[in-house]
C-alpha cells in the first residue's frame, strides 16, 4: 500500500469516528516517517483506549469517598506502621509511590512472605473487583484485608480501633471525616472506617497522560503532525496489540483491562511447591461471598444496593481455579516484576510468554483465544516498545509519611482541610 | 369432607415421595471419570502425592489418562485398586489437534495396547468429520477389538460418526459435549451405549441446587452420568478435593439412590470389572 493510500485509510477511520479533519487535506507528507497503516477498524480500536483520564464519580458504597478529610486521614494511616500489631509494617511498606505504588520485587514480606506479587494501586478507583483474585468487591473492603492478614500487618479490629481512639489527632480527624468519634463506635465499625478513608486516599492515585494518549488524542482530533511523532516501532507494536496479538481483547478500554479474570497458562503453584497451589479467582470468589464486608453486608453505604448486584451473581466455577485479574497496562513499565507471582522480571519475558505460550496448560474449552503468537524478535521488540508508551512521562514521584500538617482541631478549618482534591 | 381429606393425604404423600430426602452427602464415595496425569503433573507431583490427593477427596476409583501414557502407568503401579487406565491418543498434548490423522499415533496406540491393559481409549478430542479420519477410525476399531470404552471429547456430529462406524461402541462423552441438557437427553435416548461425564461444567448446579432441566436428565437416565474433575494441569490436582465436595453438594439435591449412582456406582459398574482377568 502506498503512503498516500495509507493516510487515506488512517484518516478515513478518524472520519468514521466523527472527527473533522478537513484542515488536514493537502498537508505534505514528504518529510514524515513512514506510516504504519491502520484500517478503520484498527483506528476505532485505538480510539477505544481513551480518552484519558477517565471520568469518575465518588464510590456510592463509601460515604466518605471523595471527602478531603477522608483522603487526608487515609494517607496518614496508609503510611502508619502503628496499625500493625508489631508496629513494623504499613500499607506503604509494599505499595511504594516511586515504584508506581508497588514494590519492584517478586514477592514481598510483611510479617511473613506473601504468595503474590504486590499489585499497583494506580487507577484503583476505576476497578470493579479488587485484589488479584477479586476477593473484595469494593476498594474499602480490599483496604481492610492486608491490615488483618497475618502475613501483612497482622492486625485486628480491636488494635486498630484502640490506636485511633488513643491518638487524639487521628481521633479528631476520624470524627471530622465521619461525624462520630471512634470512641463511640465498636471496633469493627472503626476498622471499616479505616478501610473507607484508605480507599478515599487511594482513589486519588491516578496515572498521568502518556505518549500513547498523545497519539490517540491526535488521531481523534485529526492532528497529523502530532500523531507522526509517535515512534514507528510503537505503532508497529500497537498494530500487533490490537491485531494478531489479540491483546486488546482482554486489555480493553482506557484502562487497558476488562477488569475480569483469566487463565493465561502461568503456573500457580506457590513458590514452585507442588503441595501448595494458589486457587486464584476461585478462592477469591469464595472469600468474597463469605465476607461480612462485601457489598451485600451491612457496611455498604449505598442504600439502593444496586452496587451489590455484581456480588449477588458471582459464583465460583471450575474455570476460575487458577484465574487471576487482568492487570491494567497503564504505567506497565513501572510495575514489574509481572504476573500474579512476579515470576516474569521484564516486559520482554511477558511478551515471550505469549509468543511461546504452552497450550498444554489451557483447557481445550477454556481460553480458546490464547494461541502462541510466534512473534519474531522485531515484533516482540515492537510490542514492548508500544507497551512502554503506556507509561507516563515521568516516574511516579515520591510520597510518604514525612509530611507536615497542622494538628487537627474539631470545629476549626485548617489548611489540611482543603489540601487534597480527590 | 372425607374425600377431600383423603385426596389431601394422597397429594401430601405424593409430594413427600417426590421430595429428595435430606441425607448426608458428605460421605459419598466418588468415581472420578475425568483425570489426567500428564507429563507436567508427574514431573511436579510424584505418584504418591497424586494418589494421596485422590484418597483425601474420597475418590474410590478414577478413570485416568495421560500424555504420554507413562504417567498413567506410574499412577496405576502406585494404586491399582484406585486407578483405571485409559489410553490417551496423545504422545504429548501437542497431538491434540492432529492425532486423528497422524500415523505415528496409530503405531503408538497399537504398541501400548500390546504392552498394557486399559479400560478405555481417550480422552481424545475430535470434532465433526475428523472422527472419520483414519486414526480416529482406528481408535474405534481398537476399542472394539480390545473391548474398551471410548472417552470422547466431541461434538454431537463426531459422536454420531463413531456410532456409525461401530453401532456397538461404548462411548463416555466427555463434558457431555458441552451440550444443553435437552440435547444430552436426546443423545442418551438415541444411543443406549452412551454415557456422560460432567467434567468442567457448572451449569447443572449452582449453590448446591440443581438446574431443573439437568435434574430431569439425571432422573430420566440415572445410570448414565458420572462426575469428573479434569486435571488438565498439575495444579488442578489440588482441585480434586474441592471438586468432589462441590459434586457432593449438588448431589445432595437428588434422591440418595440417584446421587450414589452418579457419584460412584455408575462408573464402578461400567469400568470396575474391565481389568479383571
Amino acid at each position: 500500500m502506498k503512503k498516500s493510500r495509507a493516510w487515506k485509510v488512517l484518516w478515513g477511520g478518524v472520519l468514521t469516528a466523527g472527527v473533522c479533519v478537513s484542515s488536514l487535506i493537502g498537508v505534505t507528507q514528504a518529510n514524515e516517517p513512514r506510516v504504519v497503516e491502520f484500517t478503520q477498524a484498527e483506528i476505532s480500536r485505538i480510539l477505544s483506549h481513551g480518552p484519558w483520564p477517565m471520568s469518575w464519580t465518588p464510590d456510592v458504597t463509601n460515604r466518605v469517598s471523595g471527602n478531603t478529610h477522608a483522603v487526608d486521614l487515609g494517607e496518614r494511616l496508609f503510611f502508619d506502621e502503628k496499625l500493625s500489631v508489631k508496629e513494623n509494617v504499613s500499607c506503604g511498606t509494599c505499595h511504594i509511590a516511586e515504584y508506581n505504588w508497588t514494590d519492584g520485587v517478586k514477592r514481598n514480606k510483611g510479617q511473613a512472605m506473601v504468595d503474590r506479587n504486590t499489585p499497583t494501586l494506580m487507577n484503583m478507583r476505576h476497578h470493579r473487583w479488587f485484589a488479584l483474585d477479586g476477593a473484595a468487591d469494593s476498594l474499602w473492603a480490599q483496604s481492610m484485608r492486608p491490615i488483618v492478614d497475618p502475613r501483612e500487618l497482622a492486625s485486628n479490629a480491636a488494635h486498630v480501633a484502640q490506636y485511633l481512639r488513643r491518638d487524639a489527632d487521628l481521633s479528631c480527624r476520624y470524627e471530622k471525616t465521619f461525624g462520630v468519634s471512634p470512641a463511640k463506635q465498636d471496633d469493627e465499625a472503626v476498622l471499616v472506617g479505616v478501610g473507607k478513608v484508605m480507599a478515599a486516599f487511594q482513589e486519588t492515585l491516578v496515572t498521568e497522560f502518556t505518549p500513547f494518549d498523545t497519539f490517540r488524542d491526535a488521531l481523534a482530533r485529526g492532528d497529523r503532525a502530532t500523531a507522526a511523532l509517535y515512534p514507528r516501532e510503537a505503532r508497529r507494536g500497537l498494530k500487533i496489540f490490537i491485531g494478531k496479538g489479540n491483546c486488546s481483547t482482554c486489555h480493553t478500554g482506557p484502562m487497558f483491562t476488562n477488569g475480569e479474570f483469566h487463565d493465561i497458562g502461568v503456573s500457580h503453584f506457590i513458590d514452585g511447591d507442588s503441595k501448595k497451589v494458589d486457587g486464584g479467582r476461585h478462592d477469591g470468589i469464595k472469600k468474597l461471598t463469605a465476607s461480612k464486608f462485601n457489598l451485600l453486608g451491612p457496611y455498604n453505604d449505598d442504600a439502593t444496593r444496586a452496587s451489590a448486584t455484581k456480588t449477588t451473581h458471582v459464583k465460583p466455577e471450575h474455570r476460575n481455579f487458577g484465574e487471576f485479574k487482568v492487570p491494567s497496562l497503564r504505567n506497565v513499565g513501572y510495575t514489574g516484576p509481572y504476573m500474579h507471582s512476579g515470576e516474569m522480571l521484564s516486559l520482554n519475558d511477558v511478551v515471550r510468554h505469549y509468543s511461546e505460550l504452552n497450550v498444554d496448560r489451557l483447557h481445550a474449552d477454556g481460553e480458546s483465544l490464547l494461541k502462541p503468537l510466534k512473534l519474531t524478535a522485531q515484533e516482540s521488540a515492537d510490542l514492548v516498545a508500544f507497551l512502554q508508551t503506556l507509561n507516563m512521562d515521568r516516574a511516579p514521584p515520591w510520597r510518604g509519611k514525612e509530611y507536615a500538617h497542622p494538628p487537627c482541631l474539631l470545629g476549626a478549618k485548617s489548611a489540611a482541610d482543603a489540601h487534597y482534591a480527590p | 369432607m372425607k374425600k377431600i381429606d383423603q385426596c389431601f393425604g394422597w397429594l401430601l404423600g405424593a409430594w413427600v415421595a417426590a421430595m429428595p430426602v435430606a441425607w448426608a452427602a458428605d460421605e459419598l464415595p466418588i468415581f472420578d471419570a475425568h483425570v489426567h496425569y500428564s507429563q507436567d503433573a508427574w514431573e511436579r507431583m510424584p505418584p504418591k502425592e497424586a494418589i494421596a490427593l485422590l484418597r483425601k477427596a474420597g475418590v474410590k476409583r478414577a478413570l485416568v489418562s495421560s500424555s504420554n501414557d507413562d504417567g498413567n502407568q506410574k499412577l496405576y503401579a502406585e494404586a491399582p485398586d484406585l486407578i483405571l487406565p485409559s489410553l490417551r491418543t496423545y504422545r504429548t498434548r501437542a497431538d491434540i489437534g492432529t492425532w486423528f490423522k497422524d500415523e505415528g499415533v496409530a503405531a503408538y496406540l497399537q504398541e501400548r495396547l500390546k504392552k498394557y491393559r486399559y479400560v478405555a481409549i481417550g480422552e481424545f478430542h475430535v470434532y465433526g468429520a475428523d472422527a472419520d479420519a483414519p486414526v480416529a477410525r482406528l481408535a474405534v476399531q481398537l476399542a472394539k477389538q480390545h473391548k474398551l470404552f471410548l472417552h470422547a471429547h466431541s461434538d454431537i456430529d463426531a459422536v454420531e460418526r463413531i456410532f456409525k462406524q461401530d453401532p456397538d461402541a461404548r462411548v463416555l462423552w466427555a463434558h457431555s459435549g458441552f451440550e444443553r441438557p435437552e440435547k444430552v437427553r436426546e443423545m442418551l435416548r438415541k444411543h443406549k451405549n452412551l454415557w456422560c461425564d460432567l467434567a468442567f461444567r457448572n451449569d447443572h448446579a449452582s449453590g448446591g441446587k440443581l438446574d431443573a432441566d439437568w435434574r430431569a436428565a439425571f432422573m430420566a437416565f440415572p445410570d448414565r452420568f458420572m462426575v469428573g474433575t479434569d486435571t488438565y494441569t498439575a495444579e488442578r490436582w489440588h482441585y480434586v478435593v474441592e471438586h468432589a465436595n462441590w459434586s457432593r453438594g449438588w448431589m445432595a439435591d437428588l434422591p440418595r439412590d440417584v446421587a450414589e449412582r452418579i457419584a460412584y456406582r455408575n462408573g464402578d459398574a461400567i469400568f470396575g470389572n474391565l481389568l479383571k482377568p
